[in-house]
């Protein structure tokens, strides 16, 4: 059984979880060209290494962040996202 | 809906009519129709402490005027009343008439199911139902579990020798069905 530690529910088996993808720098539509636009849209990074992911444990539907070597597909650490706006 | 008009799973005309409910070494009783109120989103927990309620941690229970008190997250509380009807009646009533910031019903009176599982065989039954580790050693008296259950997406508290779960409420006949087949296997085995 491959396992993921929720922040908020500890170690569960993968099948308790749904993957998000990978956390991206928002940009300004207006601001960016078309092209880096249209990539932003409909491309994914895809690169070797270490990436930032949003996960959700889906029995208590509590989304956390997961860093994950995508190369080995070992799950470095998962963390409680930073509060917005001051709220939890 | 007042009381008395809602149909619930297994009552006559309820989707799960018929099926029936393992009374064996392991026993699952339905208390879909007990009293219990949701609340969620922000602001819940801040009206809950401003009435009075002591909020336990995340996936802890607290008891308050005998209501179980279950806070599922941050900002996401159940409160169940079993034998506490009124108290549950009266914190809905100050609830419904708040004009301010108090969160939003999740609706689990209508949304989940509430059985509660016991029995000789309880233990070997949950290690077929359940991947987590559930016995008392590893799981006390008022803990609570968010997890998968039969297959289903559930909410586990150990309330003594027993367990209650909380689920989808469409999944009940389901749920019935996969723990009578435990329940003989327990049995026969």
């Amino acid at each position: 059984m491959k396992l993921l530690t929720c922040p908020m529910n500890g170690p569960r088996n993968i099948d308790e979880f749904q993957s998000f993808g990978p956390v991206r720098d928002l940009i300004d539509p207006d601001a960016t060209p078309d092209a880096d636009w249209s990539r932003s849209l409909f491309r994914a990074e895809n690169r070797r290494g270490v990436v930032v992911e949003w996960w959700r444990h889906v029995p208590s539907n509590y989304f956390f962040l997961a860093e994950r070597d995508i190369v080995s597909n070992v799950v470095l650490r998962t963390y409680a996202p930073p509060a917005r706006d001051g709220k939890p | 809906m007042a009381p008395g008009i809602r149909t619930f799973p297994f009552d006559h005309g309820g989707a799960a009519n018929g099926t029936v409910l393992p009374t064996g070494s392991v026993a699952l009783a339905d208390l879909t129709a007990q009293p219990r109120f949701g609340l969620k989103g922000p602001g819940s927990s801040a009206w809950l402490e401003a009435h009075g309620v002591a909020l336990p941690p995340v996936n802890r229970v607290a008891v308050h005027q005998g209501m179980r008190v279950l806070r599922l997250g941050g900002e996401d509380m159940l409160l169940t009343a079993e034998n506490a009807a009124p108290a549950l009646a009266d914190l809905q009533g100050a609830w419904t008439a708040e004009t301010s910031a108090k969160g939003y019903s999740s609706w689990r009176e209508e949304g989940w199911a509430w059985m509660r599982l016991s029995g000789p065989a309880l233990q070997p039954a949950l290690a077929r139902l359940c991947a987590l580790d559930l016995r008392p050693t590893r799981f006390a008296t008022d803990e609570i579990a968010q997890t998968r259950f039969a297959g289903v997406e559930a909410v586990l508290l150990r309330t003594g020798h027993a367990f209650d779960v909380f689920f989808d409420v469409t999944a009940s006949a389901f749920v019935a069905r996969a723990v009578a087949a435990v329940e003989k296997h327990c049995a026969n085995s």
